[in-house]
């Protein structure tokens, strides 16, 4: 492989790590905020995050990323999710799979294996992006505050995820579960999106999950 | 004095819920359920303002979003004030503070009110123009007395503690009233399985049917109100908002409501709870019921305090209890306003008769009124009132409509109420938002909605369906339609029975004849709030402005927040008969958002304070502000600007820090880099067309500085770009140019170059970059890493893989400071662990944090340039003395090449950059500063240049500066002048750009 640059890039010797939102220690807020609050917050940090990119209508590389990854290519607008891996549609171009802490480099190698002499691009974006898992009544009230995107059921099912405009800049929503959603935030914007969640689900109640 | 206008029974008030409020000082008590308006009148306060032109005493007029006069100032606190609220739209709540906007010292005893007799004649229609027009400069003289004078309310001096926020809705159908075809519609549309959304501004829904006479089912009509307010609330996509604005109808069916959730609570909203929210609303379809507003007559001295709009009345005897005076003279020229009478009369209060302008009245209502005995003067109609602070009389006489002339000397009947109705006017606002124009229907003498491209059905009374049961059956075919053109299966309704009755047109009556010419007569009020007359509008006309937006700006008819509520249908009728045309003729103004004033909190939403905007942060921010790091904002980014020491300035932190790192070694956060992993087997050669110059021969492992230039030949963006492997490159762009250049690159590969197999990932957020620069950087990271760092292992303009504290980096020989450098790459998350070791290490290097400003200074000492300091979009690489990083050989051709050949690019005497070394080595050349040759010339001077980035403060020892010169780069050793604003002159000599180390032996060692 000397087309392109592989190499692992997390440490394996226990060094010191700090999400985006090591600075807010959520850990310290579990427990507090409100009882029954309208909105939980978790931080889903750390985990390997790898963009792929590759021409979707070509059955091979649909092919091999299922040989790699056992994961059906989603199509426009959805994500599969299959126990702590999922796999999103990010653009007809472009995916975002996303597996456990420090399974990225494997995935990586495996995915540019089975995808053999095909053109793409596979990037380890690990660092760079988080998910803030957001569940409860309230959800979809902080996201309709949040985002001109239609967050109703019938326009944005489970299963479904768009990157779109949120509050002043942008982010990725995914529909998980009938009242949980994630949210793919950037590194840089993290403090961003914390003061605004926590701003927008004050009416609500906002607790933090461990 | 307690409630003296209250009465003993009725009304949608609850009287066990004893509220206090005070009015200009003066407490007073309520009821809950009252507005503002209902238990000001309850306590007989008659003046509640002055009059913005005149200071004539003004009362309550209306008893909705109509309402001319009553807009007070409300809050109980500096920081709570809101200016312009109507009182006849905010709920009372206990402690309600409220004030009026105008006169002074009080209403009561007005100052203005002499003043005002005197500026009326100051101030005639026009007075915007003939006044304020010239001279300018007196404007903002003017202007404070103006608002001084007339009161326009005053925004809060200290922060508003209220949250106002947004909140973003979609729906199939978007039904705008809830009044009875609102409502049907809401129904209809509900119960297809429709997403709904129905918004209505009063503080509950029902509209007309919370205070009207009429049964439905035979049973009272807010029974049925109750029960269709049930059923919609049991629907579960069904979305009510009553206290609720839709105040813009914008394009593509997006409309804007202001929700005024905890207004009616308190001067405050409660803990955590939002005051006032926006609702952008996106809908499939909208149903417009916004019904229709009553318009008054235009008689003499229709404006004292006593005169009211005849529905308002009806309103506050039966939906508030509150009868606003004793002793009733009703004006009309139709048969629906006969209501007001009967229930001023039922209400155990005096009709002293109803003067209908009509010959032979007999419609249902009518005869209904004559059973009752209550005395009806037939071809008749109020004159004038007279009153000052009240009214105490008004004067009806016999008239003729159609030779505008009174024909008999009428007589005087004793009152202290006079309520007029002139016929009723569609609310056509929202629907002509968009530019819709309204259409006049002389069956009904109102403009009705006219075609309109947008997804919109019209309901009920702004369609000029008055009857109730026509008006429930129009509601409910609208909400079907509306329903089924989104998509949804309209089910089956029984609608509840209203009874019909015979009623007779509406007499087109708008302007009340006097004896006198309009001119003479008493002031005849168009435009209550704007302060214009009959007289104002038809001098108007005389002064040759036909036009009906000329005669609009001209009188300020419908001006500001008023938006021609009450006065636009007559002042258009007063123009058209002074113009001899016919109303549709004459047109209408045009309708803006908002529909009624909205605050700017809500505006806000809460895109203010701390989110404000989206700060970013690198992942070593923490370590940052734990070292007193001062900051930059560089784009959203917060960056290091300097660490000061022991209380150091700006300055002399930036010199010590240039010293540290031209001496031993300083730290740099160069995080926020823009990075873009680039793969591909085309990348090169991508890389080679927006480059400027060639990428063919760069081997793996090495990297090479680029320039980028738009088509135009203009640079727009620099950076290193690494070869990671024969298919694999790792661009840096600057700072802001991020995004940017990710988005360039994708435009030109889809749309040029699609053939080249090339994609494009940003991993600026995922890696974190910290720089180690100057003599002593090799020897301090070799402490923390275990990549061979020997000079001929790994030399200048090459990059390394290895473990550097631990952790995977990638670790790059660049250097813009022009030191010995090494730029460490590790995944963000792990940088901090990182940093944390090579500072440890770095304690025996005295290693010293720098940031962006010594960054900037030891730039330029090595002429380094910054895209957007030292560049603006207008200079090509040969201006920046960059000629050596274009590839004038590259076989295909690359962006900016042609452009940067074009005639104007290519000629002697651009503008060049070069160093400017100020003759004085102590003085400081201010960025922007402009250059002459020569400074014995007249102004303005020939400019020949300017500063582009200057440091006084550096390694250096004198000041220095890199600027643009015409010729520059042939004018070495010259001399330039800058001409400074105060006068004085600064000399500096031409010479090159680098102050620093010409030959690079620094980094490259």
């Amino acid at each position: 492989m000397t087309a392109v640059n592989v190499y692992q890039q997390r440490p394996t010797t226990g060094a010191k790590a700090e999400s985006s939102l090591h600075h807010a220690d959520l850990a310290s807020l579990v427990g507090k905020g409100r009882k029954n609050a309208g909105v939980t917050v978790r931080e889903k940090k750390l985990l390997g995050h790898l963009t792929i990119r590759g021409d979707g209508h070509d059955p091979a590389f649909a092919a091999g990323v299922h040989k790699a990854l056992g994961l059906e290519l989603p199509g426009a607008l959805t994500v599969i999710i299959k126990g702590d891996t999922s796999l999103q549609w990010l653009g007809p171009d472009e995916w975002l799979l996303v597996v456990p802490t420090g399974e990225e480099f494997a995935a990586e190698q495996k995915l540019r294996e089975a995808l053999g002499d095909l053109h793409i691009q596979i990037v380890n974006v690990s660092g760079g992006q988080q998910i803030l898992e957001l569940s409860g009544p309230n959800v979809r009230d902080v996201l309709m505050k949040s985002t001109s995107y239609d967050v109703h059921p019938s326009n944005f099912p489970v299963g479904k995820a768009v990157g779109t405009v949120f509050a002043k800049s942008q982010l990725v929503i995914r529909h998980t579960g009938e009242d949980t959603w994630e949210l793919v935030i950037r590194r840089s914007f993290s403090d961003y999106w914390w003061l605004w969640l926590q701003d927008a689900a004050a009416e609500y109640g906002l607790s933090v999950q461990a | 004095m307690s409630q003296i206008n209250r009465l003993s029974n009725g009304g949608r008030i609850d009287r066990n819920k004893v509220l206090s409020f005070t009015f200009n000082g003066q407490t007073y008590k309520g009821f809950e359920g009252d507005s503002l308006a209902a238990a000001l009148l309850a306590n007989g306060v008659d003046i509640i303002g002055r009059s913005f032109k005149y200071s004539r005493p003004r009362g309550i007029f209306a008893a909705g979003a109509e309402e001319p006069n009553a807009v007070l100032q409300i809050g109980a606190t500096e920081a709570t004030q809101i200016p312009n609220v109507r009182a006849t739209q905010q709920a009372l709540y206990q402690g309600l503070v409220a004030t009026s906007t105008n006169g002074w010292p009080n209403v009561n005893n007005d100052m203005m009110g002499i003043l005002g007799k005197v500026g009326g004649k100051l101030m005639p229609p026009g007075f915007y123009y003939k006044t304020f027009m010239y001279p300018q400069s007196f404007w903002m003289t003017y202007e404070k007395y103006i608002r001084k004078a007339a009161g326009l309310g005053r925004s809060p001096t200290e922060n508003d503690p209220d949250t106002y926020d947004y909140m973003n809705r979609h729906c199939d159908v978007l039904i705008v009233g809830a009044g009875p075809s609102g409502l049907a519609a809401a129904l209809a549309a509900g119960r297809s399985g429709a997403r709904v959304i129905l918004a209505d501004e009063q503080e509950e829904f029902g509209g007309s049917l919370l205070e009207s006479r009429e049964s439905l089912d035979g049973k009272p009509a807010t029974e049925w109100v109750a029960a269709a307010i049930a059923e919609l609330q049991s629907m579960p996509e069904v979305v009510l908002l009553p206290r609720a604005t839709v105040n813009g109808y914008h394009d593509h069916n997006f409309l804007t409501i202001h929700e005024r959730l905890t207004d009616h609570l308190g001067d405050r909203a409660p803990i955590g709870q939002v005051r006032q929210r926006i609702n952008r609303v996106r809908a499939k379809r909208v149903v417009l019921a916004t019904g229709a507003c009553e318009r008054p007559l235009v008689y003499g001295n229709n404006d004292v305090p006593g005169n009211m709009l005849a529905g308002a009345v009806s309103t506050y005897v039966r939906r508030y209890g509150v009868a606003p005076g004793k002793k009733l003279v009703l004006s009309t020229n139709n048969d629906h306003a006969y209501r007001v009478a009967m229930d001023w009369f039922d209400a155990g209060l005096q009709v002293v008769a109803v003067a209908d302008a009509r010959s032979n009245p007999r419609g249902a209502l009518v005869e209904e009124a004559r059973a009752k005995g209550i005395r009806i003067l037939t071809g008749s109609a109020v004159i004038e009132a007279r009153g000052s602070k009240r009214v105490t009389g008004a004067r009806v006489a016999a008239i003729d409509v159609r030779a505008h002339k009174v024909t008999s000397p009428g007589e005087w009947l004793d009152c202290d109420l006079v309520a007029s109705s002139g016929g009723y006017s569609p609310v056509v606002h929202l629907a002509s938002h968009l530019g819709g124009k309204p259409i006049w229907r002389e069956d009904i003498l109102g403009f009705v909605p006219g075609e309109a491209p947008q997804k919109r059905v019209c309901v009920g009374g702004v369609n000029g369906v008055y009857s109730l049961g026509d008006s429930l059956a129009d509601g409910f075919e609208g909400g079907v339609r509306a329903a089924s053109e989104a998509g949804f299966k309209a089910v089956e309704g029984v609608l509840p029975k209203a009874l019909s009755r015979h009623e007779e047109p509406t007499l087109a009556l708008f302007q009340v004849p006097h004896e006198k010419s309009t001119a003479r007569a008493p002031k005849q009020f168009v435009d209550l709030q704007n302060d214009v007359t009959a007289a104002a509008i038809e001098l108007a006309t005389r002064e040759g402005f036909e036009s009906v937006e000329h005669v609009k700006r001209y009188t300020a008819l419908g001006f500001g927040t008023d938006q021609g509520k009450l006065g636009n249908v007559n002042g258009l009728a007063i123009a058209a008969r002074s113009l001899n045309v016919s109303i549709p003729q004459m047109g209408t103004t045009m309708f803006r958002p908002n529909y009624t004033p909205v605050t700017f909190g809500a505006v806000a939403g809460r895109h203010c304070g701390h989110i404000f905007e989206p700060v970013r942060f690198t992942a070593l921010h923490a370590w940052h502000v734990k070292n007193a790091a001062e900051f930059e904002d560089v784009g959203q980014w917060k960056r290091p600007w300097y660490f000061p020491k022991n209380g150091e300035d700006m300055h002399a932190a930036v010199k010590r820090e240039c010293k540290a790192v031209r001496d031993s070694v300083g730290l740099l956060d160069a995080s926020t880099l823009g990075k873009i992993d680039i793969q591909g087997p085309d990348a090169r050669e991508f890389l080679n067309r927006v480059y400027t110059n060639a990428w063919t021969k760069l081997d793996v492992g090495k990297a090479r500085y680029g320039l980028m230039c738009k088509e135009d030949g203009m640079v727009f963006d620099d950076g290193v770009t690494a070869c990671l492997a024969d298919n694999h490159f790792l661009m840096t762009t600057t700072t802001g140019g991020a995004a940017r250049v990710l988005q360039w690159l994708e435009i030109y590969h889809q749309t040029e170059w699609p053939d080249l197999k090339v994609y494009f990932t940003s991993v600026t957020d995922h890696w974190a970059t910290m720089t180690l620069s100057g003599p002593n950087s090799r020897k301090l990271l070799s402490h923390v890493t275990d990549i061979d760092l020997d000079k001929d292992a790994f030399p200048f303009m090459t990059w390394k893989e290895g473990l550097v504290g631990g952790v995977p980096a990638r670790v790059f020989r660049i250097s813009f400071t022009g030191e010995l450098s090494y730029e460490i790459n590790v995944q963000a998350d792990y940088a901090m662990g990182v940093l944390e070791q090579i500072v440890e290490a770095g304690k025996q290097y005295n290693l010293t944090p720098y940031g962006t400003e010594t960054m900037h200074v030891l730039r330029a000492e090595k002429g380094f340039i910054i895209v957007g300091q030292d560049t603006d979009s207008s200079m090509t690489p040969d201006d920046l003395n960059m000629g050596w990083c274009v590839g004038r050989t590259k076989p295909f051709s690359w962006i900016g090449w042609r452009g940067m050949n074009r005639e104007d690019c290519v000629r002697e005497e651009r503008k060049q950059l070069v160093g400017l070394k100020p003759i004085d080595p102590n003085v400081w050349l201010p960025e922007g500063a402009q250059l002459v040759f020569n400074t014995k010339q007249a102004i303005p001077m020939t400019m020949v240049g300017h500063v582009t980035s200057s440091y006084a403060h550096n390694s250096l020892g004198y000041s220095f500066a890199m600027g643009v010169v015409k010729g520059g780069l042939k004018r070495m050793g010259e001399r330039v002048f800058a001409p400074l604003a105060d006068g004085s002159v600064i000399e500096a000599e031409i010479v090159s750009s680098v102050f620093f180390d010409p030959k690079g032996d620094r980094q490259n060692i």
